[in-house]
């Protein structure tokens, strides 16, 4: 195994057996007892193939019971693999779970020297790094308390704070992070992404594609228990989001539509870029983005249609509706219209992204329908915010001339 | 080196829990040999009027001293070794911790500090003018160090065992109460009827309290065959325990 190789797991599975009984477990224990592994059991992961190198991120996608946490206790070395290998080189910090790793009656002092000793730390090497943990997690007196008086954004600002100063090869987690507060949630994003740029490795489970598109580059959907796809993060995000899709609508697909057409105004479709249908699209930095809604007017009325930007958190970013610009959606049937806008050179920022279409009676009063298609912007950036400004600079000094109109064109592409 | 540094953490904690929230702290350590020391001269020697044993030239405290300080490291360890992986199964099926190491630490911070009890209560029944020979203290450390590798097989075996099957735990007192009755603690192994006596040979305990008495008391000293043989059955005891829970660990998460 080479020294670039952190993870490598081959046909990994792991069973759980069927105890219903205590009879059951009384034959379990003889069974192992005599070196036989024929236990009854339900397979709850079957043969996971991964590799993680180092400086990559990996996300893990899937919906519940899919497998994630069982692949990451035996990642951890929690649970012991059914069939297959596992193999971990270096240290691995693992921040999962609120208070996983943690007892409750000990103080947070008490519970760093047990997690530092977890990790292979020798007592002296604990005391050295006491000072640096407590500071990083900034709790006060509580310090002193036991685990069980924290509040949970304490017990992950402890948690993170461990990590932090064990500066782990691998780091492992979930949304765990997501409990702190905000203050405390920046510093750990900006933990992470220093982390990220110093050739850290990271697993991320999340349900958030939005954070699993902004941290990873490679993602790994599991699915029952197998790996459904695995590949560049977009792609799998991609396959897994219009997977959910497909499955949401054959189970409620069908009366939705037949409440919808009852509306006075209903949305046909939503075509972005010339694509139909609900699978994400991915755009590249700066392409334009031409979106066009098919409305059915019940009583032949012209409708008012809105279009919308909103990052994948829900935060609005623009919306602009035909009244407001004094146009009107074109008429192809008695009870059809359309109406498409372009965004030449969308200027958003890299990241994940939702794109809305409302219609509205004529009189631009009532919202009846809804239709929703998720967006990828991919692109690498520095810069913050969503959008970016027009902007020139204008009393500085430029170093680097050579090199600017490069970095324009790399830009602009 | 790591796996020393965790052990060593888990000893600490194991003694530092023992006391945790208590006013007195490690006081108790002290206090609890002396305390017993008391009841049991009180009860045995004022009470019953009780004589020294056959074969013993000490009088009854000193040698159920010598029997019983062994048997309650044995005892303890093993109803705490029991269930703390039980106990610990919150931390079992979060972080990937050796479970060696909790019945290793759950054992030996009862020897340690039973060790100091010990050691409090020799220097004691000297001082009380008793014929206890403080300078094999030394030398009993060795066959303190034979009876935790016994007690140490037994505990790997009951906790991987008490995984499994929950019943051991409520069961272990009434058989550990009746293991003591059947060990020479209470009672000299020549005070038995001698068609009785053979029967001991069957209780790999038996041997201790003699050892221990042959050590510091001088009574009718413990054959050299019979002391071999109870190290060979030390080692074995160890070895088939620590076999059986090493087959079983891994196999933990999935049963608690």
């Amino acid at each position: 195994m080479s020294d670039d190789l952190l993870v490598e797991t081959h046909a990994l599975g792991k069973s759980y057996p069927l105890v219903f009984h205590a009879r059951d477990r009384l034959r379990a224990l003889i069974r192992l007892l005599f070196g036989r592994r024929d236990v009854n059991a339900i397979p709850v992961l079957r043969d996971v193939s991964l590799r993680v190198h180092r400086g990559e991120s990996l996300g893990l996608i899937g919906e519940n019971g899919a497998g994630k946490s069982t692949l990451l206790k035996l990642l951890t070395g929690v649970l012991t693999p059914t069939t297959g290998t596992v193999r971990v080189n270096g240290r691995v910090g693992a921040l999962l779970e609120l208070g996983a790793g943690f007892h409750p009656d000990y103080s947070g002092r008490d519970n760093i020297a047990l997690s530092a000793a977890l990790y292979g730390l020798s007592a002296s090497e604990t005391r050295a790094k006491l000072d640096e943990i407590i500071a990083f997690a900034d709790i006060g007196r509580y310090i002193d308390e036991p685990i069980k008086h924290y509040s949970s954004g304490m017990v992950v600002r402890l948690g993170f704070a461990i990590i932090a100063a064990l500066k782990p090869d691998l780091l492992i987690t979930d949304e765990v992070l997501a409990v702190g507060d905000e203050a405390f949630q920046k510093k750990c994003v900006r933990w992470i992404e220093e982390y990220l740029t110093n050739g850290g490795t990271l697993i991320l489970v999340s349900h958030s594609m939005y954070h699993i598109q902004k941290l990873c580059r490679q993602a790994c959907w599991l699915r029952d228990g197998h790996v459904a796809a695995s590949g560049d993060v977009y792609d799998v995000t991609q396959a897994y989001l219009a997977y959910q899709e497909a499955k949401s609508q054959t189970s409620d697909g069908r009366g939705d539509d037949a409440q919808r057409s009852a509306l006075e105004f209903h949305l046909l479709d939503l075509v972005i870029n010339g694509h139909a249908g609900d699978s994400q699209l991915v755009l590249d930095r700066g392409a334009s983005l031409r979106a066009a809604a098919h409305v059915n007017s019940r009583d032949g009325r012209v409708p008012v249609i809105v279009f919308g930007i909103a990052r994948a958190d829900g935060s609005a970013i623009y919306g602009v509706s035909t009244e407001m610009e004094s146009v009107r959606p074109r008429r192809i049937d008695a009870n059809t219209y359309v109406a498409e806008i372009t965004f030449p050179s969308l200027s958003v920022l890299p990241g994940s992204y939702v794109v809305k279409a409302h219609p509205l009676d004529p009189e631009a009063v009532r919202l009846f329908d809804t239709i929703e298609r998720s967006v990828v912007v991919r692109g690498e950036s520095r810069e913050f915010g969503l959008v970016r400004l027009e902007h020139e600079w204008t009393d500085v000094d430029r170093h680097d001339v050579e090199h600017a109109p490069q970095m324009i064109s790399a830009l602009a592409r | 080196m790591a796996a020393l540094s965790l052990t060593l953490h888990f000893v600490r904690r194991e003694i530092g829990n023992r006391y945790l929230g208590s006013f007195s702290g490690g006081l108790w350590a002290l206090f609890q040999p002396l305390i017993q020391l008391a009841v049991y001269s009180f009860v045995f020697v004022y009470v019953f009027r009780q004589g020294a044993p056959a074969g013993s030239n000490v009088g009854y405290v000193p040698f159920l001293f010598m029997g019983l300080w062994p048997w309650t490291m044995f005892s303890e360890s093993l109803s705490r070794a029991t269930t703390v992986i039980q106990d610990n199964a919150a931390l079992i099926g979060k972080v990937a911790l050796p479970r060696d190491v909790l019945v290793f630490s759950v054992v030996a911070g009862s020897f340690l500090v039973q060790l100091v009890g010990f050691v409090l209560i020799c220097v004691v029944l000297r001082l009380w003018g008793v014929a206890v020979d403080l300078a094999a203290l030394p030398i009993s450390l060795l066959a303190f160090a034979q009876l935790f590798v016994f007690t140490l097989g037994f505990a790997y075996l009951f906790a991987g065992i008490q995984v499994f099957v929950r019943d051991l735990a409520p069961a272990l007192p009434q058989l550990l109460m009746l293991w003591m009755f059947a060990s020479p603690i209470l009672y000299a192994r020549e005070s038995l009827p001698a068609s009785v006596q053979g029967y001991l040979d069957l209780n790999p305990f038996a041997p201790y309290p003699q050892i221990f008495r042959t050590l510091l008391v001088h009574t009718a000293p413990i054959g050299v065959t019979a002391l071999a043989i109870s190290t060979v059955v030390a080692l074995a005891v160890f070895a088939a325990g620590y076999g059986a829970f090493r087959r079983v660990q891994s196999h933990f998460e999935d049963f608690l």
